[in-house]
């Protein structure tokens, strides 16, 4: 009985699917490079400087919307009635498959964006230096604001990969509008959980009721509470993405 | 080797595509699959690289339920569809990417198939025309060498002199190793190609013979004054042919286009004359 989880088989289905999308990745990156540099460099106009936290907010805009186009091109195989007979039968497990596109969406999308946004941001600061006389700073990944945008795209990242499976037309239309839907589903729910057990110390007697519950109920978002949720966005969306790759038919 | 029991299918809201039906595919064949528009050849064909799920029944190869799509089991078929878009890559680039999943590949034959087809390695899909699109995914279909090929309306965009180089090819490629079902309404494309047909019709297998048994039991052609109790099946144009239970006449060649028009319009007659021949009557 062959493996059914073969790392040289996912290797070799990355290099499949880098190859088939090359163009696609390419495009996004140069197009994602040239806006990173004119952001950062207009920064720079007012303040004379590049800071850390306002390079890895710039970095951010593109590097999560990018990785979210990306997720959908890299499925497009997968739904597009005219090439899925070659792209399903191709012999390939399903966990070799989802960690095959998982791994890179996040890891080998953040590292290369990572390094190219880096780059390009030293050229904007070398830029800056000249033009408009900005501080010189060397800009670095081991900082707390750039790991904090690699989580937040890592925890969304498989909400899209599961909207990029189920969908066969519109999908980023549909899978932004099912995560509003869900956001606000979420915030009822903490709202009303936030009620039942607030209720009888008198919170809702105020005026401002409303916005008063919604600042505490962040306020009272607990770590138990970040965990369910880093959850249900995170690894159990994989499963769902596991599952609907399982019962996908032409 | 590739089996399929009492499988039955139908699309979401519509009539069944295909009831109970029972199939045995063996290596060292090739198969016709005939039937009209719509009777469920692709169908099966799907389910039989498990591209789609069976409502009841299964697909086994060696054994394995084709339906859970095990890497083992689609490293043994290959499936050329009717309709399908390829990467724009070139052919090269087309045959490093998707090689490596098959581990009896061969890139000798793939790059042979490829010149005889009268396409260059440095060709680019996207700009090919269909029937080129189809040579290269047929070519490269053949260079896998999986145990199992499966092809749906392989001739159908190909040119005339396409198609009996598809013949010629097929022919050649064919071993004891081997199983290859070619799925087509455009029986004459298959003309000398074949060595057992399946019919279906009205979503049930109708026909399931070896043209061997065909041969021995039918007798295909322009009888002068024959016997109106021994004609199975006459056709008034394309000059009167007719299909006759051979008996001690001298052994003709098989008409399939005749067979598969006989087997619609009379199946019982006709797979009552075969049963003798046949050596495990299913039909």
């Amino acid at each position: 009985m062959a493996q059914e989880f073969s790392l040289p088989r996912i290797g070799q289905f990355i290099r499949r699917d880098l190859t088939i999308h090359k163009g696609t990745f390419v495009t996004g990156l140069l197009v994602s490079a040239v806006l990173l540099f004119l952001f950062c460099t207009l920064n720079m106009v007012w303040d004379k400087k590049l800071a850390l936290e306002e390079f890895f907010g710039i970095f951010g805009v593109f590097y999560i919307p990018m990785g979210v186009l990306f997720t959908f091109s890299l499925f497009k195989e997968f739904n597009d009635t005219k090439s899925n007979h070659l792209y399903l039968s191709l012999p390939i497990s399903i966990p070799e498959r989802l960690a095959a596109k998982w791994f890179t969406l996040t890891v080998i999308y953040t590292a290369v964006f990572s390094l190219l946004a880096i780059l390009v941001g030293m050229l904007a600061i070398t830029v800056g230096t000249v033009i408009f006389s900005a501080d010189f700073n060397v800009l670095s990944i081991f900082t707390e604001h750039y790991w904090n945008v690699i989580k937040v795209y890592f925890v969304i990242q498989p909400i899209f990969l599961v909207g990029a499976i189920t969908f066969t037309k519109n999908r980023i239309g549909k899978t932004v509008l099912s995560l509003g839907l869900l956001a606000l589903v979420f915030l009822l729910f903490n709202f009303i959980l936030f009620a039942i057990f607030n209720h009888s110390y008198g919170v809702f007697s105020g005026n401002a009721i409303g916005s008063d519950a919604i600042d505490n109920v962040g306020e009272d978002f607990s770590m138990m509470g970040k965990w369910f949720y880093g959850l249900i966005f995170g690894p159990i969306m994989l499963v769902v993405a596991y599952f609907k790759m399982i019962e996908k038919e032409v | 080797m590739l089996t399929v029991r009492q499988l039955s299918f139908n699309y979401p809201n519509s009539r069944p595509v295909l009831k109970s039906i029972d199939l045995d595919f063996e290596t060292g064949n090739i198969y016709g699959l005939f039937g009209k528009n719509g009777e469920g050849k692709s169908t099966l064909m799907k389910i039989m690289t498990g591209l789609l799920f069976p409502k009841s029944g299964t697909s086994t190869l060696h054994g394995d339920n084709v339906k859970k799509r095990n890497a083992e089991s689609l490293q043994h078929v290959f499936f050329v569809p009717e309709d399908f878009e390829l990467p724009s890559l070139s052919i090269a680039t087309f045959e490093k990417v998707q090689s490596p999943f098959y581990p009896k590949f061969s890139k000798e034959k793939f790059y042979e198939l490829i010149e005889e087809f009268k396409l260059y390695p440095t060709n680019i899909i996207s700009k090919l025309s269909f029937g080129q699109k189809k040579k290269v995914l047929m070519a490269f279909g053949l260079s896998t060498n999986t145990k199992v090929l499966l092809l749906d309306e392989p001739t159908n965009g190909l040119d005339i002199p396409s198609k009996s180089q598809f013949r010629k090819v097929m022919a050649s490629a064919v071993d004891e190793g081997k199983c290859i079902v070619i799925s087509t309404h455009q029986v004459r494309d298959l003309h000398s190609l074949i060595n057992h047909v399946v019919i279906l019709d009205n979503a049930s297998v109708i026909f399931d013979q070896p043209l061997e048994t065909v041969s021995e039991g039918l007798w295909f052609g322009k009888a002068s004054n024959p016997d109106e109790s021994s004609i199975l099946y006459s056709e008034s144009s394309f000059g009167g042919k007719t299909i006759l239970a051979r008996n001690d006449m001298e052994e003709t060649e098989v008409d399939l286009e005749l067979l598969f028009n006989g087997v619609l319009s009379q199946p019982n007659k006709i797979n009552a004359i075969l049963k003798d021949f046949h050596h495990g009557p299913r039909v």
